[in-house]
């Protein structure tokens, strides 16, 4: 069977830190999200801002994609070389659609970065961009559902939920998140989807001037915190959060002023003023 | 210790037909001789093996051997196959016991007939679609017996016709016989009415063959019990026959067009008339401008049909495209007529463009740059494909939607 493609925000996919593999020489690994997606696949539609060539060959490439809720590290490896001078080739910013498989790096126990492994790349528009936010919104609430739902129940199974109607994907990543994170924190999704929408329904020019405040704090914040290396993403956020700034603007904001050019990341995780 | 010699008793009795006392004894034996309690079962077990229990078919699981079963063929019909290279008819059918119905493959040819009771020695099961599949091998002892056994009682299952798949058997569905027709066919020198068409519900729409002459029309709403489910042209066909219990129903069935997630079409493996949407995820290299031999309407390559020789290609349009709509995927086949609407210009255009750059892959990267990441909404019959289910497109359209409503709409589903 081939993997369906998730529709999955930056800030949901970032933040799980759960991977299952079924048994079997070949069998495909899954990311399991706090709010139960199961990625193996990943569909992604957002703004291109930033292409780095990696590796001595000059073919891989890595690029960010930002999206309402945060950004997606995507990488276009060797073998995908259409793909990668497709990343080349584009202008930034601009709005790009990914496929891809979920890269799963963890460098030791407990620490796992996510990215995709592209393997379609392709110049978008606005509409489809929309498209996309409405999809990742409208799939995001089906999982909220389902975890309300399951969240009421005593000793979940995927099955329980399938026979409420939820898709067997959805079932079995809702069960399974259930049994590792602690305490979801569905409000907190919510209000990723509510943002994200806003993005659609009030444009996206107003939601940037009502963050200009915001925007001075974090620089000042990275400026404070950064170092040789860089300041360390969760620092900053630690920091704004400390100031008063809910989660969701940090992330925001930052996906904001990296579109702009006036932060970057040096290396996952790290934030530098440009 | 005695607990554990009790448990063991048992469980080789369940395996293997054989006096209890009889049993306890040599496992007793073993046990003195310091075999350890395991080694001493299977031992046991293997002295009484050559007797093995009879086995009721809902007790049947995947991946198990020597198994003995007396059933009953309630369908059998059989086909060519290749194993190594090497032409050979099976059988395929159903069994059935009071207990369960199970499909059945024999690999060679035991003379089975619908309605026989037979009892077989030394079956092996394996997995399809699910569920246990009985295997008569080479090594299987069959014979038939001369008593008849009832039939599995439990009632029929209740499915909408959206969830009907390959493998079910004794089903009870209700839906409109959307059209129907009768043929006669030849079975065994024996001429039989069939009547197949399509029937549908509110969830779908199916192709049923019923192997009894039920009386029905089009338009009819019935409910039938004891139906059962095979995969044919590519999707699931509903088949009754004169064990199934059909009843005409005093009402109506009122189908609209809906849209399905293809993990149920990907579930069922496949469907008819389907309506879908999803988003291209990417355009199959084998898309674009094709020739086709004039002769027998197959693709050539350069000029050469491998049937009728060297001839002079007609060019046909045609797209290959992943649909995958976020819970499952689908390969979608668009004719000429739908991809020049989908792309908004003709074939005769793509000649042109193609000649004057004098590569035919330039259509194919038009191809991809219009439709890659596009929402469309197709409708179409699923075909018979190896890899991934591949759907016919009777037609497609791009889909439009009011971002700002939609926007709206799930927000206050977020706020209830």
């Amino acid at each position: 069977m081939r993997e369906p493609a998730w529709r999955i925000f930056a800030a949901e996919y970032n933040d799980a830190n759960h991977v299952i593999q079924a048994r079997g020489e070949k069998a495909p690994k899954y990311v399991i999200t706090p709010l139960g997606a199961k990625i193996n696949r990943l569909f992604i539609v957002g703004v291109l801002t930033d292409v780095e060539e990696i590796g001595a060959e000059g073919i891989r490439r890595r690029a960010r994609i930002s999206d309402p809720t945060g950004i997606h590290v995507v990488y276009a490896e060797a073998f995908k070389p259409e793909v990668a001078s497709i990343l080349a080739d584009m202008p930034i910013p601009s709005y790009i659609a990914i496929v891809g498989k979920a890269r799963i790096y963890e460098p030791e126990e407990g620490v796992l970065y996510l990215s995709a492994r592209a393997e379609m790349a392709k110049e978008v528009s606005v509409k489809e961009r929309n498209y996309w936010i409405i999809e990742a919104c409208k799939n995001m609430l089906i999982r909220i559902n389902a975890m309300k739902d399951a969240m009421n129940m005593k000793n979940v199974t995927a099955k329980q939920l399938m026979e409420l109607g939820y898709p067997p994907l959805v079932a079995e990543g809702v069960a399974e998140a259930l049994k590792v994170y602690k305490d979801v924190d569905i409000h907190h999704y919510e209000i990723m989807a509510k943002e994200a929408l806003s993005f659609i329904t009030s444009g996206r020019k107003e939601m940037k001037q009502n963050y200009e405040e915001e925007e001075e704090k974090i620089i000042k914040i990275i400026e404070e915190l950064q170092g040789e290396e860089g300041a360390s993403w969760d620092d900053v956020v630690e920091k704004a959060k400390q100031e008063g700034m809910e989660r969701e603007i940090v992330d925001e904001v930052i996906a904001s002023l990296m579109e702009k050019g006036l932060i970057y990341e040096p290396q996952l995780g790290k934030l530098r003023i440009v | 210790m005695e607990i554990d010699i009790e448990a063991a008793v048992n469980e080789i009795l369940e395996a293997v037909d054989a006096d209890r006392e009889a049993v306890e004894k040599d496992l007793r034996k073993f046990l003195e001789y310091g075999v350890p309690l395991e080694h001493a079962k299977e031992a046991v077990i293997n002295k009484y093996g050559s007797v093995v229990k009879e086995k009721k078919l809902k007790d049947v699981r995947v991946n198990e051997r020597n198994m003995c079963v007396i059933a009953k063929v309630l369908a059998i019909d059989e086909r060519e196959v290749e194993v190594r290279g090497e032409r050979r008819k099976i059988y395929r059918g159903l069994l059935g016991d009071e207990t369960a119905v199970l499909p059945f493959t024999a690999w060679k040819d035991f003379g089975l007939q619908k309605g026989d009771v037979i009892k077989i020695k030394n079956a092996s099961s394996s997995e399809w679609e699910g569920q246990p599949r009985l295997s008569l091998s080479e090594w299987s002892e069959v014979e038939k017996v001369d008593y008849d056994i009832d039939l599995v009682k439990r009632p029929p299952q209740k499915y909408n016709l959206i969830d009907l798949r390959p493998g079910l058997s004794n089903v009870e569905v209700r839906g409109k016989i959307l059209s129907i027709e009768e043929r006669v066919v030849n079975i065994g020198g024996e001429e039989r009415k069939v009547f197949s068409g399509i029937m549908g519900d509110e969830t779908a729409k199916i192709r049923f063959t019923a192997w009894h002459d039920f009386g029905l029309k089009e338009g009819d709403v019935l409910k039938i019990k004891g139906g059962y489910i095979r995969k044919w042209r590519g999707a699931p066909q509903l088949i009754f026959d004169e064990n199934a219990e059909v009843e005409k129903l005093d009402e109506e069935i009122i189908m609209e067009e809906r849209i399905v997630p293809l993990y149920k079409i990907v579930e069922a493996g496949g469907g008819i008339e389907l309506n879908i949407q999803g988003v291209i995820l990417d355009v199959r290299k084998d898309s674009g401008i094709i020739f086709r031999c004039p002769k027998c309407n197959r693709r050539i390559r350069n000029g050469v049909c491998e049937e009728d020789g060297e001839v002079d290609g007609v060019p046909d349009l045609r797209i290959r495209a992943l649909l995958d709509d976020g819970t499952g995927a689908v390969d979608v086949i668009f004719n000429r007529e739908i991809s020049e609407r989908l792309l908004g210009k003709s074939m005769e255009e793509y000649l042109k463009i193609a000649k004057e750059a004098m590569d035919y892959g330039i259509v194919y990267e038009e191809i991809f740059d219009k439709l890659a990441a596009k929402p469309v909404r197709v409708k179409g019959d699923s075909m018979p494909s190896d890899f991934i289910i591949t759907i016919f497109a009777s037609d497609a359209q791009t889909v439009d939607i009011d971002e700002k409503e939609e926007a709206e709409q799930i927000l206050m589903q977020l706020e209830g």
